[in-house]
């Protein structure tokens, strides 16, 4: 792709602040003295320039690389001046990019090998690697495949190969990821997106229809009133934060709620302190608050949530449970939390929200627990902290008011991880802040593409575009469209999922190309189905691995010896693998597991290629921001010595299976063999574009398609890119590998994800010609939610579309093209990926409740719940396995401890390679009060000891004022906090401090199953 | 060399004096080459700045052997006043400045070159000791490296000056002087009359020693 | 004609993102040393030849009792009474066309006299190339209008680059508007630096800030009074005894010089 217009580092730009140095008006004697001298930026004038997107967190700032035309090495990265969200601008790891280009002396440059009980790596070549590879894939998979699982059901895969991986890789390396993992029978494939965001995708499908961040980080600046809760925005996103500060500089308030005093909170107008654990306890009580004061925006929380439906007479609550709870399999029966429907299926409704069975007096009824004094005693918090937050942002709920809520791992990462969002969403939702400019839900996350790989579905339980992934009882295309796509009766109701069928059969015509035929159900057979009700998630991945049950693993970009919660476990887990397969671009804990503390190579059997990748700026390709804007990357150098892309090695190691599956047959090789697979260049590399469009979709044949609407009819010629997910069938004629994508082509096959447009018509920080944004180019979703029934703006100074009587207008894509609500006839609900129509307040698809209710963490200070009898969520899975220890409310281990990320580090440490990064934050360190410092006699910088039932580490101490004890429930506790980047790695040799997550406990979200990495208990002593 | 020359230094003795004049010479030439951007040009002479630098260092270190040998040298000739008649020679402005009917009669060092002796012995220490901290300042406080800036340039103020007038006497302001440091002998006239005492001095112990003679036995034998 | 430039540094923004930190060493390629960790957030403890920049980290207990973490880009202010620029022996340091300090690293002798005069403590010698190095401002930069790039990284608006007389005014109109002990420090000093900080406490909060910065007064002595008068004293005594030749002329030996010294005895 070329592009027209690029400015890039054109060394001339003004200089800001309106002052133009003009070079006329200058001395030019100390130019001249200098004139013989090239420098650096005559360098970059001469040099090729290409742009890239930051490979960190997910906020998707964009850079520039200059690149020596001579050597074909990258000399300079800096901030790309024309990105609508940087704006030239970078964090610490964003400015340190270069760091990471073969520049870096520890890049690895050849494929690593180290064979069974040896104690050293060996240097081979690809060739010899990718047989060796396939070879152990093929006897695995061969040995272990099942067509049936035990109750007979047709599930076609493999239990014992085991991928973890990846969120930094592109979106189009991804999507032939995750078709690969299906292809060899794999269930057991997950990746960082499981540990970060997946209860954002859970809760915020629940409550809006698309489990993605609403609005995009421009649109921060819009708002009335930003609530940072579960973040350390500052630290984490920085370049989001510089939104919030302009938020700031029109007037917002900006509040930060968290354990801890960070550099967040440095830069906000409030910062409160509460227990690590206890967000829903501290939400419930702004519910209460919101509705005793009726601070709601009343005409929405009356037409687009489902506040005013009425529940069935069986739901119910008491004491902590919900009603349909079995205590032995830890799981809920959902038949009571059901909406009363009439005769014709539409749900009934109250609009005057005064039915003692509406969801919102069933909401009010449930939030009456929680009052000041209560949220307070569970909370830590003073009850004027809680009443300035809560009426700050009360506030929002004024019709011309938006509030926005900022969260990130500080929220997804506990046990009640998907109902801390849904307990803001439903205040959202009160407030009337979704779909709105400056308000909504950002869900920032964590890694630069989580949200493309969690789109293309490197995840257990669903297929690229959030199809669900099929089990055992599915066996049949037919049973599997009839179970999934979502039916209502309501006219009112888009209903946008009834479509379900066309993106399922688009994503099959796909993966199998021309061999799914709708005579073989288009290759459904051949996906591999997960036993029903089971999970496969990283943390049971774990679980089955340290039971000794997985043979081999795929890690890709991934580093599960020090990212996974109780590593020790882990460890143990790795040790009894037969084969590891390890990408990356450094070494890391997991390849190296093998030579890790406590580990006797010549005991550790496992096989171990540890295989070099290219970095982000040496491929091309897309990626996907938090705010759904899909950006393309492009190749500024080719990467160090033999390294690849992972897109290049998941094709050869594809390629080298199916070679052997050709020539010797075995376990169900249709399954393999009739993979589309043909993403390849003219010189047979990995070639993005291709897949890209394979994404997008195609008409697999000349298609007349009429327009529902106007009759009119369009041809449209075999091959040809679809522009919109509308156009996809369900009959094969069309070809599209993930529905969401569909339209990041036009019809002529031109790339929308490259486009640099920097125009915002607005002002809104819409900037509409900048990249593609799923769904639809639609920057802010849900936004016919902003407007009125009548379809005028609620804020009519924040106009994001508006209904004209015939059409809607405005600067956003309009979300579903139906005319307003108060249109009998022909107007929709805004939420139109929910079967009802409206937002969820009621939220019955939980694990643990429609209503969000506080429990404990599994591991806390407290051994009763100050709110119910029923102490920790009573959906979570526990493990129990003899290593999975738990010590809640033990008085050895008396302090709450949180894992937490820092600007120089990148989640676990592969910023400790980056000599500049490391410089900055050399060494693990425990945050901890200066008063538990006093009673411990430690003193700052010491190293200290820390430990929990189930390990220990080592680190220095940090003794701050910043953190403060808190009182709760008549009880003084102490929280500390420690960074999760550290491992026993490091470039000058190894250190004794080892990762935090020797702490950690496994145990994950009820919903999900994201870690609760956030709280566990630990004691601290003096080295 | 005449008959009837007076020696008036020993070989070692005008070496030490070279050796100290040299490299003061040295030292305020590359100084000042470093104190004033307009003799930068002294560097580009000495192959750069960084020389000039590393030249005045360590010409430094050779002045400072040099002083400590000087000092213990003329300590007891050059560095005690002898009164009451210095303080006359001094009053009397040593008969330089206007005309004095009787001038005391001086030894060998003249009270104007005591102080030259002294003003030599004590600055140059000083410089030597402030050049030091300047060349290392990291082991220093800030503040006491930035005095000694000040002592530095005090030192070569004093010095330089100094040295104008050293040199004005050696040449055409006493005639017959220099020899003294070039030769070591000097004519009898040019003793007589700067420093008659110590050639009386000299005769009375028959440490007198004329170029061409027997050399005199000393006093205890005669 | 000269364009004074001034980088404004607006401290109630700064979030310590560090990105002007690395991006200084990115573009200046400036390497990492190993550090430790010393109980604190801020590394290296201070400026390094190769660290021109660097947040400081401090916590501040506030009168209320809360805590405050003030974050404070340290770095050279780019004076224009330079102290270090008047000591250099070699004209080394420069004042450019903008008013900054920068270097030509060239000329410069390693004598460490600016390391001595500057009142911030920001020139740092490296024994390596025995030279010292300090920001220049990004000068290259600047010359082809870019931004330095500190400045470029900065997300949040703390680091500004423009005409000084506009910064300076910016600069005033945001300590009043945040109020409270905010205050403007750079313009009142050194006959101005151009780099100028909005604190938004006062001054003598911030560790490492010195309240009243100013030209040592040994440098002003050596350097306004001590070197002219090294010249003007060689320049008297020469003109002295020049004076005195003329007036008094030579004191020589008396005529019986030409008799033959030893005879007489």
């Amino acid at each position: 792709m070329k592009i027209s217009r690029r400015r890039f580092l054109s060394m001339s730009g003004a200089i800001g602040s309106g002052v133009a140095l003009s070079s006329l008006g200058l001395d030019l004697t100390a130019l001249k003295a200098h004139a013989a001298e090239i420098n650096k930026t005559d360098l970059i004038r001469m040099a090729k320039q290409s742009t890239t997107i930051c490979c960190y967190c997910s906020v998707g700032c964009s850079l520039i690389c200059s690149t020596d035309k001579m050597t074909g090495k990258i000399f300079n990265i800096e901030g790309d001046p024309d990105h609508p969200i940087n704006e030239g601008s970078l964090c610490a790891k964003g400015a340190g990019l270069f760091g990471i280009t073969e520049a870096n002396e520890h890049r690895l440059r050849k494929v690593l090998y180290r064979a069974p009980k040896s104690d050293k790596w060996e240097e081979k070549d690809w060739e010899w690697t990718f047989k060796r590879i396939a070879r152990l894939i093929k006897d695995t998979r061969d040995a272990d495949f099942i067509t049936h699982n035990d109750k007979g059901e047709l599930v076609n895969r493999v239990e014992s190969i085991g991928h973890y991986g990846s969120s930094n890789i592109n979106s189009e390396e991804c999507w032939t990821l995750t078709l690969s993992a299906r292809s060899m029978g794999l269930v057991y494939l997950d990746h960082q997106a499981r540990v970060c965001h997946s209860p954002s995708v859970a809760a915020l499908a629940e409550s809006f229809g698309r489990g993605s961040m609403t609005n995009n980080f421009t649109d921060l600046k819009n708002s009335n009133c930003i609530l940072i809760m579960g973040s350390n925005c500052a630290e984490n996103h920085p370049i989001a934060f510089k939104w919030i500060l302009r938020a700031k500089d029109r007037g917002a308030k900006i509040i930060h709620v968290d354990p801890r005093y960070t550099r967040t909170s440095a830069r906000c107008d409030i910062h409160v302190p509460l227990r690590s654990g206890t967000d829903i306890a501290f939400l419930g009580g702004m519910i209460k608050h919101i509705i005793d004061n009726n601070l709601i925006q009343e005409e929405y929380v009356k037409y687009y949530t489902n506040a005013s439906q009425i529940l069935s007479p069986g739901f119910d609550f008491k004491d902590g449970l919900f009603s349909g709870y079995d205590a032995e399999k830890r799981k809920y029966n959902k038949e009571t939390w059901t909406i009363e429907k009439d005769e014709a299926g539409i749900p009934l409704r109250d609009y005057t929200l005064q039915n003692p069975r509406c969801v919102y007096q069933m909401l009010k009824k449930h939030y009456e627990r929680y009052t000041l004094d209560k949220v307070s005693s569970i909370t830590g918090v003073s009850k004027e902290d809680l009443l300035l937050v809560y009426n700050e942002y009360g506030a929002t709920g004024a019709k011309d008011k938006a509030g926005a809520e900022c969260y990130a791992l500080g929220w997804t990462q506990h046990t009640v991880g998907t109902q801390n969002i849904r307990t803001m969403s439903i205040i959202q939702l009160l407030l009337g802040n979704i779909g709105v400019c400056g308000g909504g839900i950002a869900a920032m996350r964590g890694e630069p593409n989580v949200q493309g790989s969690t789109d293309h579905a490197i995840l257990y339980n669903i297929l690229p575009g959030y199809l669900k992934m099929p089990s055992g009882p599915v066996d049949t295309l037919d049973k599997y469209i009839k179970k999934y796509t979502s039916t209502s009766t309501d006219p009112q109701s888009a209903n946008w999922y009834q479509n379900y069928p066309k993106y399922t059969v688009s994503f099959l015509k796909a993966m199998w190309g021309d061999k799914a035929t709708a005579e073989n159900e288009f290759g459904y057979s051949w996906l591999p189905k997960m036993d029903d009700g089971k999970h496969y998630s990283m943390l049971h991945l774990i679980d089955k691995m340290y039971a000794g049950k997985i043979k081999g693993f795929f890690a890709y970009g991934s580093n599960v010896a020090v990212s996974s919660p109780h590593t020790n476990k882990v460890r143990k887990g790795l040790e009894k693998l037969k084969w590891m397969v390890n990408v990356n671009i450094f070494n890391n804990e997991t390849a190296s597991f093998w030579k890790g503390p406590g580990m006797n190579p010549k005991s550790v059997d496992t096989e171990v290629f540890m295989l070099p990748a290219a970095a982000s700026m040496e491929k091309e390709g897309s990626q996907s921001n938090s705010g759904r804007w899909v950006q393309w990357r492009y190749q500024a150098a080719s990467p160090p010595g033999d390294a690849l892309s992972d897109g290049d090695i998941t094709m050869r190691i594809m390629d080298a299976l199916r070679e052997l599956y050709k020539k010797e047959g075995g376990a169900f090789p249709e399954q393999i063999l009739n993979l589309k697979w043909d993403y390849r260049d003219a010189s047979g590399k990995f070639d993005a574009l291709k897949v890209a469009k394979q994404i997008n979709g195609h008409y697999t044949q000349n298609l007349t398609i009429t327009d529902p609407v106007t009759g009119a009819k369009e041809e449209n010629k075999k091959g040809e890119t679809v522009p919109t997910f509308a156009k996809l069938m369900a009959d094969g004629s069309t070809s599209s590998g993930n529905w969401v994508m569909a339209g990041s082509f036009d019809q002529k096959g031109m790339n929308k994800m490259a486009k640099r447009g920097k125009e915002d018509p607005t002002g809104l920080g819409i900037f509409p010609e900048w990249s593609f944004a799923w769904p639809l180019n639609r920057r802010i979703i849900y936004n016919r939610a902003s407007c009125d029934l009548n379809g005028k703006p609620y804020n009519p100074k924040m106009k994001l579309v508006e209904w004209t009587g015939d059409k809607w207008v405005g600067g956003d894509v309009v979300d579903g093209p139906w005319p307003p609500l108060a249109d009998k006839e022909k107007g929709k609900f805004p939420f139109i990926m929910k079967s009802d129509g409206v937002g969820a307040m009621f939220g019955s698809g939980m694990a643990e409740g429609p209503f969000p209710e506080h429990y404990e963490p599994l591991e806390g200070p407290l051994a009763k719940n100050p709110i119910s009898d029923q102490l920790i969520n009573p959906a979570i899975e526990i493990f129990k396995s003899d290593i999975d220890k738990v010590a809640n409310a033990d008085p050895k281990f008396p302090y709450v401890c949180t894992t937490y990320s820092c600007t120089e580090h990148w989640c676990s440490g592969f910023t400790r390679w980056q000599p500049w990064l490391l410089e900055m934050m050399p060494e693990a360190y425990i945050e901890i009060s200066d008063k538990l410092a006093a009673s411990l006699k430690i003193k700052n910088a010491e190293r200290v000891k820390v430990f929990s039932v189930r390990g220990e580490v080592t680190c220095v101490a940090m003794v701050t004022k910043r953190l403060k004890p808190f009182e709760v429930d008549g009880k003084v506790v102490h929280l500390v906090g420690m960074p999760c980047n550290y491992g026993w790695l490091l470039p000058d040799g190894a250190t004794t401090d080892d990762s935090v997550n020797h702490l950690t406990i496994s145990v994950g979200d009820a919903n999900t199953f994201c870690p609760e990495y956030k709280a566990c208990m630990v004691n601290v002593s003096k080295l | 060399m005449k008959k009837g020359m007076i020696k008036a230094t020993g070989p070692f003795e005008r070496v030490v004096h070279w050796c100290v004049a040299l490299s003061c010479l040295l030292l305020c030439f590359t100084g000042m080459g470093m104190m004033y951007h307009s003799l930068n040009g002294l560097g580009t002479m000495v192959g750069g700045m960084g020389n000039l630098k590393m030249i005045h260092n360590f010409g430094g270190i050779f002045f400072a052997i040099s002083l400590v040998f000087t000092i213990g040298m003329w300590w007891k000739e050059a560095g005690l006043f002898s009164f009451p008649e210095d303080w006359q020679w001094i009053i009397a402005g040593g008969g330089y400045l206007w005309h004095v009917e009787n001038m005391p009669e001086v030894g060998k060092y003249n009270p104007g070159q005591k102080m030259f002796f002294l003003v030599v012995a004590l600055f140059g220490a000083i410089m030597v000791a402030s050049g030091l901290i300047i060349w290392f300042p990291f082991s220093f406080a800030v503040s006491l490296v930035r005095m000694m800036y000040v002592l530095h340039a005090l030192g070569f103020v004093i010095i330089f000056a100094f040295f104008f007038v050293h040199l004005y006497l050696v040449t055409i302001g006493a005639p017959g002087s220099a020899p003294a440091m070039f030769t070591g002998w000097v004519t009898k006239a040019w003793v007589k009359k700067q420093h008659p005492k110590w050639l009386k001095e000299m005769e009375e112990d028959g440490t007198l020693v004329v170029y061409g003679e027997e050399k005199h036995s000393k006093k205890g034998r005669c | 004609m000269k364009k004074e430039l001034v980088k404004l540094i607006d401290l109630s923004r700064c979030t310590a993102c560090r990105g002007c930190q690395v991006a200084c060493k990115q573009w200046n390629e400036l390497p990492a040393k190993r550090t430790k960790n010393f109980g604190s957030y801020q590394n290296p403890p201070d400026l390094q030849w190769n660290t021109w920049t660097l947040i400081r980290f401090q916590e501040h207990e506030k009168k209320n009792g809360k805590v405050d973490w003030l974050f404070r880009k340290d770095g050279c202010m780019h004076c224009t009474d330079a102290a270090c620029i008047k000591v250099c022996p070699t004209g080394a340091l420069y004042h450019t066309e903008f008013g900054s300090v920068s270097m030509h690293a060239d000329k410069c002798i390693g004598c460490k006299a600016c390391i001595t005069a500057c009142p911030f403590s920001v020139p740092k010698y490296n024994a390596e190339t025995n030279k010292i190095a300090k920001c220049d401002l990004c000068y290259t930069r600047l010359q082809v209008n870019q931004p330095p790039a500190c400045v470029q990284s900065c997300p949040t608006g703390a680091l500004q680059i423009g005409a000084k007389d506009a910064m300076i005014k910016k600069a005033y109109a945001r300590a009043e508007q945040l109020g409270g002990d905010a205050n403007v420090y750079g313009d009142k000093f050194v006959d101005g630096t151009h780099v100028i900080y909005i604190l938004p406490e006062k001054v003598n909060v911030y560790e490492h800030l010195p309240v009243d910065p100013k030209v040592p007064l040994e440098i002003i002595i050596w350097k306004d009074v001590l070197k002219p008068a090294g010249l003007l004293a060689a320049g008297a005594v020469v003109a002295g005894c020049f004076l005195h030749y003329i007036t008094h002329g030579p004191k020589t030996p008396d005529d019986e010089t030409t008799c033959e010294g030893g005879n007489k005895s």
